[in-house]
């Protein structure tokens, strides 16, 4: 296990240096690629380019919540509450990019279907992934900082809540729905759009993958900063009262 | 018309995305000084306790 730190602590030295810099050049070279490179889609037209932005932004948060569940497995196999605060760390960054998501396909919607919000199976199963996420979160600040039932409670409510991702992912091909099939990453196919498009695409997963790795790294940190924190204080406390 | 009206689209689209990281990063910013503030009370309150239970130097006769 101590390999594994070390390995660990060896890779996230190398984030550091890695990841700032890929990120702001991948995400500069995105904007320029959805905008000015990447064709016009000649159905949907201009507002057809958020979706450098829309679809990279899911698969992040399928990602985030991904990382959710293997910390909330961990915290509960080996009551490590540092895997507790990479699993809040990696949360808010999935509630982020879900509600990016469905932002971004509100405006991309209401000039291409005629209508911002529709309750079909792909964006209700979007929004009640983003629920229950942001519930998680919710539950997770309002009990104490060192409070480990609280984090085991919530770990089994965020194992549970990836179950929803799958239904997410296959709601187009299991219910007949507005939003389109995939196009990308179809079933025993190749993408159905032209290289242009797909080469931007490529570099939107890079540099907003990479944007979401390092948020996760920061916020995790931030969440291991506040548990040390108030473990510090407890201490002080009872210092101070003894 | 139509094409402007895309663009608007368009653009309030990539305007939401980042405005979204922004406010995200502000938050972010906002509990790590929060975070930093609560140590510095935590390195008072440590100081002053090792000052008051530092032995105090006997006078001499």
């Amino acid at each position: 296990m101590n390999s594994i730190s070390g390995a660990l602590r060896t890779v996230y030295g190398w984030w550091w240096l890695v990841l700032p810099p890929v990120s702001g050049v991948a995400v500069m070279a995105m904007i320029i690629g959805a905008l000015v490179v990447a064709p016009r889609e000649i159905v949907e037209g201009e507002v057809q380019r958020l979706l450098y932005i829309h679809f990279p932004s899911i698969l992040a948060a399928y990602g985030a919540f991904a990382v959710v569940a293997v910390a909330s497995v961990v915290v509960l196999w080996r009551r490590d509450m540092r895997w507790d605060a990479v699993a809040r760390g990696a949360a808010t960054v999935g509630v982020l990019f879900t509600g990016l998501t469905l932002a971004t396909g509100a405006l991309w919607g209401k000039p291409v279907w005629g209508t911002y919000w529709t309750w079909d199976a792909r964006l209700t199963s979007t929004l009640v992934l983003f629920l229950i996420y942001a519930a998680y979160l919710l539950a997770r600040a309002m009990a104490d900082e060192l409070d480990e039932a609280a984090a085991r409670f919530a770990a089994v409510f965020a194992i549970l809540g990836a179950l929803d991702i799958p239904l997410v992912m296959f709601s187009v091909t299991w219910w007949r729905t507005l939003h389109p099939q995939p196009i990308v990453l179809r079933p025993g196919g190749n993408p159905a759009m032209p290289p242009e498009m797909l080469l931007v695409l490529l570099i939107a997963f890079l540099g907003i993958g990479a944007l979401a790795v390092w948020l996760t790294v920061l916020r995790s940190e931030a969440e291991w900063l506040a548990k040390r924190t108030a473990a510090l204080r407890a201490v002080a406390d009872r210092y101070e009262g003894a | 018309m139509e094409h402007l009206m895309q663009l608007e689209f368009l653009f309030a689209g990539f305007a939401v995305f980042w405005a979204g990281i922004f406010v995200y990063l502000l938050l972010l910013q906002g509990r790590l000084r929060a975070l930093q503030r609560e140590v510095d009370r935590l390195e008072e309150r440590l100081a002053e306790a090792e000052t008051a239970a530092a032995p105090r130097p006997t006078p001499r006769p």
